[in-house]
């Protein structure tokens, strides 16, 4: 396996990439989750049925097919050329939302109505009550789902390679070609990030500890 | 007479095809207490919510110290921040402790700085005897004190009238005293009141005037003591009748 020493800097640089995306990816989709949540739940008809049809496109077709309509299509009709990384950061983002968006929702409707009607009988109007009441609760229900949802994140990302972003799997298909060593390459490929999803689950499992409310738990 | 501090003319409340409040009209004046009491299912809970505009009426009018609350336009927040209400399920806020559900109206609806506001919780934690468990969340709380926070954090804005939509049926039996006694020193403040409750004891006690509530609407009202002697319905009395078996029963 030494051979794979030469390559250290080069795989410490796909890692890197690899981990640009998924966490921007996953706080970007956790964030834009958010406001399609509300947008859904307090929005009106309108906006619930445009979101609908956001989270089927993006929860309905491959990643590889969104990431060759934001990298291919979209700048073809714009006559422009996108980044590829810009693009793997946008996409991911945006699919990501789409599933969160459901946990988000899912997580609001434990909340249930009778939080949001007692924050409005004191007086608090239904913003102050999304901010202070709802929210708060729905993110601390929402981090196991999450985490999990990261796990899945990492490894989509692998698909990054069909735009030629150089993220951990693209470093590692080159190295291995070049010395034909796909067994070495990518065994050591799949321990990073088996390393990296474990790191952060354990850190979101730490949080969602501490930040528990006591007596507040999502039934398994 | 004292001021009306809150009135309904002719309130209707319909779902679909159920009518829940039909033609309604009471008044409760400056520190009066009234109290509603009824067959289950009868509407007034839906009642209570129509005065607090947390449901809309269907049709007729809500007015809160004259001021109309039915009519387009109204700032409703700004309305609910005047009235207090505290919940059959007590609905506390599981993320907050005891003192941070007293205080968050105190903080964004008063808009209180954060000194002021924690000092008004305490005192409206201490006038439920609450001050001991400022710190507890709602989880680690018996269901007796969970509403006495309930009604404190009803109380803490000082509203114009609480209103209460049956505070005790939710909890056990040996719980529903210590609630009864809170509520019992609120009366003794003169605060302004209108319950919904079946304790009757209590009832006979503090209510100034009851109102016997059946399918939707007022069938009678009178002084306790006119509930408990001599009821001119059938069917309040029919209630009555198996309100004090019950009670003694107990």
């Amino acid at each position: 396996m030494e051979f794979l020493l030469r390559y250290l800097w080069d795989i410490l640089q796909g890692f890197i990439v690899t981990v640009e995306v998924t966490l921007f990816g996953a706080f970007a989709g956790l964030a834009l989750g958010t406001l399609l949540a509300l947008g859904d739940l307090y929005g009106g008809r309108v906006v619930s049925i445009l979101i609908g049809a956001y989270t089927e496109f993006f929860r309905g077709s491959p990643i590889i097919v969104q990431l060759f309509f934001f990298y291919f299509s979209i700048p073809s009709l714009l006559e422009t050329t996108f980044d590829a990384f810009a693009v793997g950061l946008v996409v991911f983002a945006l699919n990501s939302a789409a599933y969160q968006k459901g946990y988000i929702k899912g997580a609001i409707a434990v909340i249930s109505e009778d939080q949001m009607m007692a924050a409005l009988s004191l007086g608090l109007s239904k913003i102050k009550a999304i901010f202070y009441v709802i929210l708060p609760q729905a993110l601390r229900l929402v981090i196991p789902a999450w985490s999990n949802e990261f796990c899945s994140l990492t490894k989509s990302t692998a698909a990054l390679l069909v735009i030629g972003v150089k993220d951990l799997t693209s470093v590692g298909l080159r190295i291995s070609s070049w010395h034909f060593r796909y067994v070495e390459t990518f065994l050591v490929v799949a321990i990073i990030y088996l390393a990296w999803v474990t790191v952060v689950t354990k850190i979101a499992d730490e949080v969602y500890e501490r930040v528990k409310i006591p007596g507040i738990e999502i039934s398994a | 007479m004292t001021e009306i501090v809150m009135e309904c003319k002719n309130l209707w409340k319909i779902y679909k095809d159920i009518v829940a409040v039909r033609d309604v009209s009471l008044q409760i004046r400056e520190g009066e207490i009234k109290l509603i009491f009824g067959p289950s299912g009868s509407g007034k809970s839906t009642l209570l919510r129509c005065l607090a505009m947390l449901t809309t009426p269907t049709k007729g009018d809500v007015f809160l110290r004259g001021e109309c609350l039915t009519k387009p336009g109204v700032d409703l927040n700004k309305a609910r921040a005047r009235i207090g209400f505290v919940f059959q399920h007590i609905y506390l806020f599981h993320h907050l402790t005891a003192l941070g559900n007293v205080e968050l109206a105190l903080r964004h609806v008063l808009k209180l700085p954060k000194d002021e506001a924690r000092k008004r919780a305490m005192s409206a934690l201490e006038e439920v005897k609450m001050e001991k468990w400022a710190n507890y969340y709602p989880a680690q709380l018996s269901g007796g004190q969970q509403q006495r926070v309930g009604i404190a954090r009803a109380l803490a804005r000082n509203p114009d009238i609480i209103l209460l939509d049956e505070p005790t049926s939710a909890l056990d039996p040996e719980l529903t005293g210590e609630v009864i006694d809170t509520l019992r020193d609120l009366a003794k403040k003169g605060t302004t009141m209108l319950i919904v409750s079946h304790e009757m004891p209590f009832a006979q006690e503090v209510a100034d005037e009851m109102i016997f509530f059946d399918e939707g609407t007022i069938v009678e009202t009178g002084t306790p003591e006119h509930f408990f002697t001599n009821p001119s319905t059938e069917r309040a009395k029919k209630f009555m009748m198996r309100l004090i078996k019950r009670t003694r029963r107990e």
